[in-house]
């Protein structure tokens, strides 16, 4: 019970997190500089940007839940839902950042899932 | 170019994170108790293990590098393309390790790495960039 609560924390609370940071940087926009100078100033603005935050500490949570899970559980047990998290996502993406997830993107995606699946079967 | 570089170095800290994490609390779990009450003490133990710290620091590299590729790709290119990490850790596992490494495991690499390579093959961003918004309304695509 308390596996499957932990499983759960990790994929919900990981896939909205990978969400609210990705309109966070957006929001910051390109970082195309390796200046220490200019790298510190968007790292100011990165860590001031309320979407990033929020998403940082929805990703937390779902780091503390991830390895709770696996000091419980067999990775081969946890992994699965790891996989399940690339799906959920990659509909948050589309549905809250109106990405075009093309027919190729679903299926290279579908793919990823199912070889993540085959790794956790052995 | 540079997507596939912050990419690659954003995976080999999070294979080498991973091993450090599975390192450390796998010395942590020995006691077989469940509960509450374990879990706090997995927790303590967890701030006091180097491995653990060490995992951690790596884990941020990852995040930080991450983060900064989705300043500029799709959330839905990035994501499926640093599941490579999964082939990589199993092939530092197997290289450096020396863990045994069960045939399903191959194929489910080799799986992840067909689907990793038609991701690539898409573009790696279709939302209009935040300054270029008002000149791209009329007229993107």
């Amino acid at each position: 019970m308390i596996t499957a609560m932990m499983i759960l924390l990790v994929v919900l609370a990981g896939s909205a997190g990978d969400v609210v940071i990705t309109k966070g940087m957006k929001e910051v926009g390109e970082i195309s500089t390796v200046r220490p100078g200019e790298l510190w100033a968007l790292a100011k603005q990165v860590f001031s940007n309320k979407c990033f935050l929020g998403g940082l500490a929805l990703m937390t949570i779902s780091f503390f839940a991830w390895i709770a899970a696996l000091s419980v559980a067999d990775l081969s047990l946890v992994l699965p839902a790891t996989s399940l998290s690339f799906v959920i996502t990659t509909i948050g993406a589309k549905l809250i950042l109106k990405e075009r997830i093309s027919r190729m993107r679903w299926a290279g995606t579908v793919l990823v899932c199912a070889g993540i699946a085959l790794i956790s079967l052995s | 170019m540079k997507t596939a570089a912050v990419l690659f170095l954003a995976i080999a800290f999070q294979a080498l994170g991973n091993v450090f994490l599975s390192l450390g609390m796998k010395a942590v779990t020995a006691s077989g108790s469940t509960g509450i009450a374990h879990l706090v003490l997995v927790g303590l133990q967890a701030a006091g293990s180097p491995a653990i710290w060490l995992g951690t620091i790596f884990s941020i590299t990852f995040f930080l590098l991450y983060s900064a590729a989705l300043s500029w790709a799709d959330l839905s290119f990035v994501l499926p393309a640093t599941s490579f990490g999964y082939v990589l850790n199993i092939a530092c596992g197997h290289y450096f390790l020396h863990e045994t490494v069960h045939p399903a495991r191959w194929a489910g690499s080799l799986v992840i790495v067909f689907g990793v390579l038609l991701v690539s093959r898409t573009g790696q961003r279709t939302t209009p960039a935040h300054e270029a918004v008002f000149e791209a309304a009329g007229g993107l695509r």
